[in-house]
């Protein structure tokens, strides 16, 4: 220990003592970036070089600084530079493994950074040579693959991870990197895989794995045969699934985690503020602050693996405690996870490596809850860009979900019962509702619930038509499922009916702003179908007799609405106006509806007539609408439990080219930082050699 | 049914021979039973002999598994689909007695066994005689025992460890407990006699060493002054479990190969499956098998791999052959103890679910329930169907058990792994080929379906194939109107006339169907076991079978086993239970006849009848095995009545000398509550006199076996120290519970008595009420 220390401190002092000269390490990289040959004069040059530490800086600077055409006139020695990193990489000494990888970073880095008009194939050209290329790049890709598949030193294979983010995420259209070319053609993906499926190397490595994952999966999603897609696919080892729903859940679970603690944090002080009495000021935005950089990577790895995966979805439902408060995550799978009880030696590691810890107040979770938390928080906010994109995922996803009939089937499950906090926003006119005395429900309640918290919270002028869309789409395929399966699911649909009302009021109030910007006629069309589908297939899925009766209770009590919307939309389809078509549909949609209202009013203002009394109470209303049930004739309407199936192809294409794009920028931000620091790695090997 | 008819001759036997005195009585006895009621009800009192040795085996089992729990692997696993495990425990039992009373005669056996201990004090010159006996055809494992246990003679005892070999494996069986007690507590010889026949038979079969383990484990613990001795027991236990006892045909040479965890990734079950990591498992192992990084062609490489994995498997597969089976109840184990730390039922539950759900991945295994009849591996434990049952500080829990029969344990291999998600077909272009198939197949059950989907995606085709086979079967009958309703829907799509429905038929249908629904319990987060429990097992069967990726496999089968670990206290048994059977009481808030009649229809049905018939029957049974075990704790919850009506007890945790924290309560003979009576038909009824009859047959039938209960006992207390065996007079008093001495109007008098105090008896209605107060059993 003492030794090592010294040795630090004679390093640090001859460095100290040395600013003033150039380090050995920079003079080589100045030979390099001569015309000539650095290896003509000292043979040794290559092997020299990757015994120094690496001056990131001062390389990837130096590349900047040169212009194409200077660039062009040290080519050879930069592809010289490149293969012998390459070369490096299979050497035994991890120091110089290290140092290549870093450099390869650099060169990376610094030729993109000068290179942003240059084409693809330029850069290419540049790094390696287009004769030599796919030799290149092919044993690029094997070194690493075996580098990361090796039983060697976990910083080296964070290193390795992190090389290939670097390239992967160089351009800002990620689809633009041509090097990816090679990466399609050398495939890692069984290496990212084994990373995942393996306990230990999944907590140090897991995170960045699933985003180099998600990326390289977006790579000409559209325009060609993607292997990675094909792949992740086809992927049906449960432990690598599970590993890779851990780091999604652990990602996501930390950012809930994260904001609750802010949230916390913010209520004391606002608590401080009020007995200052200058607090109530700022409650206003004090709400707004709480924001913690959404993660969009590892939502759209989320989405990537349930879009493309179908086995994934069972790991939604796969249990796993709370994360955030266990340092070391408990693991889905024993240590040594493909050994057989059969075939293991007399271990207890078998019975360890499952201890979940015994704290009491760890509630069990799966990662679709966690996810469910995760958009809730999420969907509060949806101004700024990010936390747009990062809704419209969560949307997305859930739509995925709510189509999969295996995630219905967990979602229905009566045996799976799940407590969610969901969160809620804080608003004016309603008290935050006590957690604590949530009902235990299978899951679908949650995500009902969050679909009618989603509709009540977002009544506003920056209307967020398309997330509007997409929610009372998850709810219209929930519906189908249920429908469709018999599942009588005890849910205050009460909640649900006002909301959506409520929903019509807003859009009918707000007609001429909304109708500049959007079609409101579809959502209108989709809430009164939602509608339709209670009244006529009803018996199918509500819990109770009295439950239909409510439904209708509910209908009459706000006529108005139903009443407001039929001539507007009557308004606009006799005008020869450009709503005429989407207005009509509507008037025809809403005729089950006007029937019930026609049918039932009259009767109720009678029933009040003869028995003088002005108002009616539930009770009366409920027992008018029971005893007149006979008399009134519906008409069935086609296609109201169908939907049009979720497709990424056409219509999201261009939401996720741009969330990929920002989400490489991102990558690419963070990832500066993190390559740079090289301690870590130093005093690792220093001690090795 | 088969049982029924079994014993029904056993009952004949039994009567028959008779020369006692009272056997003139007992025979009109019992033809006025069968005048009044049918030939069943002669099956009662046997059934009750039976149960009570079964039940004093029982407990004798669970005691070991209470020692066990000191060690902290206390488990007991007790299968049984309600019926069935009781014939299953009830086999060996009327086998034994039917073999010993159709060639001698129950009284002979008592005769000769006390005549022969009375031999052995007198003179040892007999011993021709008694060997004539030992080689005569009547000579039953239950004679041996006795011997062996009683006879201080070298000569003897190994002779007997000898003729041990000579009976039939479950007749053993069935007295193993006391064998390995013997073995452990008394002298050199007995041990010596005994363990070549264990070693014998813990070369046989697995299941075998698994109950010597745990059954020795749970006896040597109680020694503690005996340190010698004590080792004995532990030398052999620990023998059993190095695994030096497997088959010898069975000790092939190993390869060298470690499971190579140094590389990472070890020979794996996991590995017969498609996907990228099996191909780097194994490479660790095969060297043959190259991954290539830019391989594309996985799916080719598969059946390679599979084929040279599973051979690999093999070599594999005996290492050590108790190890994954300890595990595995270790873990079961662990599982219930962490629970016992949650404060909720709810909690509870959950906790359980995601447990199990990660046990699973270390399923299929070569791993077993002892309590199962025959050869299997377990495969699989649907986790979102475990419940934990009622109980307030420890968590017992029930949960199902998928097994695939197997012809034998060892040699069988472990069958595959198959991801829950298997029936599923992969979202993905390429694999659409070989698993559309079955899809089609599928979706071509359900053709009158339409194809909703517009949309031209491969794989829409399937997904409706799936939901509509997931639409339940069970709504067909009361529906029809509502599957004609969804053609309406399907029809007009394609006519585009409108159609017309009535509001009035859809509210109808509604409350229609939820009528139509079977009686089930609203959900109760408070107690999840009771809705589990109502579902009639072949209807769970079939549920949890169709979802279920190893459902198909023709040799599925479903298992059920309640865990329930203790914590240190020996007070704390195990439980054992029985499916089918629900703890109807607390849910439908009915009384006990009230339900009878909601379950089984009006008085005079037939379902009525038979299940009153049944109750009768057993409660008699039972009545009289709690009265001569002093069963204590006998509250409602641990009192489970079965579909058809049969009473059954659990918990024997308090018996003998040993009752709940000794508060004195439940003086009374037995438990009978006027509830009870009132299904019975009241204090008047036939039945209820068909109830007290039964009761005196039961007691006299018992008391020809008199001898043989006692001697389980007896020998179970050696050395024991066990809460049941406190006070020296345990034996007396059981002996006198008898009443030998009684002639049989004394009995029947004793027993009017018995029930009429219970009847009257306070503190059973107390001891209820102080359940319901402490425990929230109702």
């Amino acid at each position: 220990m003492a030794q090592v220390e010294k040795r630090g401190g004679l390093l640090r002092k001859s460095s100290a003592s040395k600013k003033p000269l150039k380090e050995k390490v920079v003079l080589m990289y100045d030979e390099i970036f001569m015309t000539e040959d650095p290896s003509k004069c000292s043979p040794r040059f290559w092997e020299e070089l990757f015994l120094m530490k690496v001056n990131l800086e001062y390389l990837e600077g130096k590349l900047e600084s040169l212009d194409g055409e200077e660039l062009m006139k040290i080519k050879d020695n930069i592809n010289c530079l490149f293969q012998h990193c390459i070369q490096a990489l299979g050497e035994e000494h991890p120091i110089r493994v290290v140092n290549a990888l870093q450099t390869l970073c650099a060169l990376i880095r610094g030729v993109h950074q000068k290179n942003k008009s240059t084409s693809g194939f330029d850069i290419i050209n540049m790094l390696m040579g287009f004769d030599k290329a796919e030799l290149c790049m092919k044993n690029l890709m094997e070194s690493l693959d075996s580098l990361l598949c090796a039983e060697g030193s976990e910083s080296l294979k964070s290193l390795c991870l992190k090389l290939l983010l670097c390239l992967v995420t160089v351009t800002d259209n990620i689809s633009q990197n041509t090097i990816l070319e090679y990466v399609m053609i050398n495939s890692i993906f069984e290496a990212i895989l084994q990373i995942l499926s393996h306990p230990p190397s999944r907590r140090e490595h897991g995170y960045d794995a699933v985003v180099l994952l998600a990326l390289l999966v977006n790579y000409r999603k559209y325009e060609s045969v993607n292997p990675y897609i094909v792949k992740l696919s086809i992927v049906d080892d449960e432990a690598t699934l599970n590993g890779m729903g851990l780091v999604i859940a652990q990602a996501l679970s930390e950012y809930n985690r994260q904001y609750k603690d802010k949230e916390e944090e913010h209520q004391s002080g606002f608590f401080s503020a009020l007995t200052n009495m200058v607090g109530s000021m700022f409650i206003a935005d004090a709400h707004e602050k709480i924001s913690v950089q959404t993660n969009e990577a590892i939502l759209l790895a989320l989405y990537e693996a349930v879009h493309l995966n179908r086995n994934f979805i069972t790991v939604l439902a796969q249990s796993h405690p709370e994360i955030g408060l266990v340092t070391t995550p408990v693991s889905p799978v024993p240590t040594t996870p493909a050994t057989p009880l059969g075939t293991t030696p007399p271990s207890s590691d078998v019975i360890s490596s499952v201890e979940l810890p015994l704290d009491a107040d760890v509630q069990t979770s799966n990662l679709l809850i966690t996810f469910l938390k995760y958009s809730s928080i999420v969907m509060q906010d949806t101004k700024d860009e990010h936390r747009l994109h990062s809704g419209k995922l969560c949307l997305i996803i859930l739509t995925c979900i709510a189509e999969d009939q295996y995630a219905n089937a967990f979602l229905h499950d009566d045996n799976m019962n799940f407590r969610v906090n969901l969160h809620r926003m804080p608003m004016r006119h309603r008290k935050k509702a006590a957690d604590k005395n949530l009902p235990c429900r299978p899951l679908v309640c949650a995500v009902l619930d969050l679909m009618v918290e989603f509709i009540v919270t977002h009544m506003m002028k920056e209307f967020p038509m398309d997330l509007y869309v997409r929610c009372i789409q998850v709810v219209h395929k929930l519906l189908c499922y249920q429908k469709k399966c018999r599942v009588r699911l005890h849910y205050t649909w009460r909640e649900l009916w006002s909301a959506l009302i409520n929903l019509l009021k807003f859009l009918m109030s707000n007609e001429t702003v909304l109708l500049a910007k959007h079609n409101i006629f579809t959502l209108a069309l989709m809430i009164v179908n939602l509608f339709n589908m209670f009244i006529t297939y009803g018996d199918t899925f509500l819990p109770t007799p009295s439950s239909y009766d409510e439904l209708y209770y509910e209908i009459i009590r706000m006529h108005q609405s139903f009443d407001n919307l039929y001539s507007m939309v009557l308004r606009l389809s006799t005008n020869a106006g450009q709503w005429k078509e989407a207005a009509s549909k509507v008037t025809h949609a809403l005729v089950n509806i006007r029937a019930i209202i026609n049918h039932f009013n009259p009767k109720i203002e009678s029933y009040a007539a003869v028995n003088h009394i002005s108002q009616l109470s539930e009770e009366q209303v409920l027992e008018v609408v029971r005893a007149n049930y006979d008399t009134l004739t519906l008409k069935l309407q086609d296609g109201l439990d169908q939907y049009e199936r979720y497709s990424e192809q056409h219509k999201e294409a261009a939401f996720f080219k741009e969330l990929v794009r920002s989400i490489s920028t991102n990558v690419r931000r963070n990832l500066a930082f993190h390559t740079l620091s090289q301690e870590v790695l130093l005093k690792e090997f220093s001690t090795i050699s | 049914m088969s049982l029924e008819a079994r014993s029904l001759a056993v009952a004949m036997g039994d009567n028959e021979p008779t020369p006692s005195p009272p056997g003139n009585n007992g025979g009109s006895l019992l033809s006025v039973i069968t005048e009044g009621v049918g030939e069943l009800s002669v099956i009662d009192p046997e059934v009750a002999q039976k149960a009570c040795q079964e039940v004093l085996e029982k407990v004798k089992l669970l005691h070991g598994g209470v020692a066990v729990s000191s060690r902290g692997t206390p488990l007991e696993l007790v299968n049984g689909d309600g019926v069935d495990s009781e014939i299953h425990c009830l086999d060996e039992t009327p086998t034994q007695i039917r073999e010993e009373e159709d060639e001698m005669g129950a009284t002979m056996a008592s005769g000769t066994a006390k005549g022969s201990r009375r031999r052995r004090q007198n003179n040892s010159a007999k011993q021709s005689w008694l060997l004539r006996l030992f080689e005569s055809k009547l000579f039953d494992i239950s004679m041996a025992i006795s011997y062996l246990y009683n006879s201080k003679e070298p000569g003897v005892q190994a002779y007997i460890g000898n003729r041990l070999f000579c009976f039939r494996n479950e007749d053993v069986d069935f007295y193993l407990p006391q064998l390995l007690n013997m073995y452990i507590h008394m002298d050199e010889d007995v041990g010596d006699a005994i363990k070549p026949y264990i070693v014998h038979r813990c070369r046989q079969s697995i299941n075998f060493s698994l109950q010597c383990a745990l059954l020795l484990g749970a006896y040597s613990s109680d020694m503690h002054i005996s340190t010698q001795r004590h080792s004995r027991g532990t030398k052999l236990r620990k023998l059993i479990l190095s695994d030096e006892l497997k088959p010898a045909h069975r000790k092939r040479e190993l390869p060298s190969l470690s499971p190579a965890p140094d590389t990472g990734l070890s020979p794996s079950k996991r590995t017969h499956q498609r996907s990228k990591s099996d191909a780097t498992a194994s490479i660790s192992l095969s060297s043959n098998l190259k991954r290539t990084a830019s391989n594309p062609k996985v799916e080719n490489e598969d059946e390679e791999l599979s084929s040279s994995t599973e051979s690999i498997d093999n070599s594999f597969s005996s290492p050590v052959r108790l190890a994954p089976e300890r595990e595995f109840i270790k873990s079961l184990m662990a599982i219930g103890k962490r629970l016992a730390t949650l404060p909720t039922k709810e909690q509870k539950t959950q906790r359980l679910i995601s447990e199990l759900s990660l046990l699973n991945h270390k399923l299929p295994a070569r791993v077993w329930l002892p309590t199962a009849g025959f050869d299997h591996h377990v495969v699989r434990v649907p986790h979102t169907q475990a419940v934990v049952l009622n109980s307030k500080d420890k968590a017992p829990y029930l949960i199902y058990v998928e097994v695939l029969e197997c012809e034998n344990f060892d040699t069988t291999s472990v069958p595959a792994r198959i991801p829950e998600n298997r029936i599923r077909s992969t979202r993905s272009v390429e694999n659409l080929p070989e698993c559309g198939i079955t899809h089609e197949q599928r979706a071509g059950s359900f053709s009158t379906v339409p194809n909703y989907d517009n949309d031209d995606e491969a794989w829409s085709v399937d997904d409706i194939g799936e939901l509509q086979v997931e639409l339940p079967e069970v709504h067909t009958n009361s529906c029809d109107n509502i599957s004609q309703f969804s053609v309406d829907s399907i029809t007009s799509q394609e006519s585009k006339e409108p159609v017309f429905i009535a509001a009035g038929d859809i509210r109808r249908r509604l409350s229609e169907q939820l009528a139509h629904t079977p009686t089930a319990f609203r959900r109760d987060p408070e107690d999840p076991s009771a809705v589990a429990l109502k579902e009639p097992w072949q209807e769970k069967v079939r549920r949890i079978r169709e979802g279920s990726p190893y459902g198909h496999l023709p040799n599925w089968r479903l298992l059920s086993v309640i865990v329930k670990c203790g914590d240190d206290l020996r007070q704390e048994l195990l439980a054992f239970q029985v499916l089918k059977q629900l703890q109807v009481k607390k849910q439908s808030q009915l009384s006990l006849l009230d339900y009878f009649l909601q379950e089984h229809g009006s008085y005079t049905t037939e379902a009525f009848l038979s299940a009153q018939r049944n109750f009768v029957q057993s409660c008699a049974g039972y009545c009289l095995v709690c009265y001569l075990l002093q069963v204590k704790d006998r509250h409602n919850g641990n009192i489970l009545l079965d579909a058809e009506g049969h009473i059954i007890h659990i918990d024997f945790g308090f018996i003998l000398s040993s009752s709940p924290r000794n508060l004195g309560f439940e003086t009374s003979a037995f438990k009978l509550t006027t509830e009870f009576v009132d299904v019975m038909g009241g204090l008047d009824g036939d039945m209820f006199n068909y109830y007290k009859m039964l009761m005196l047959q039961g007691l006299i039938a018992a008391r020809k076996h008199m001898d043989k209960v006692v001697q389980i006992v007896e020998i179970m207390q050696q050395g024991s120290q066990l809460p049941c065996f406190h006070g020296s007079s345990t034996i007396r008093n059981l002996k006198e519970r008898f009443h030998m001495s009684m002639t049989e109007e004394q009995l029947q008098l004793l027993v009017e008595q018995m029930v009429d105090g219970s009847m009257r008896s306070i503190t059973t209605k107390l001891y209820d009420g102080f359940q319901y107060l402490t425990n929230g059993i109702m």
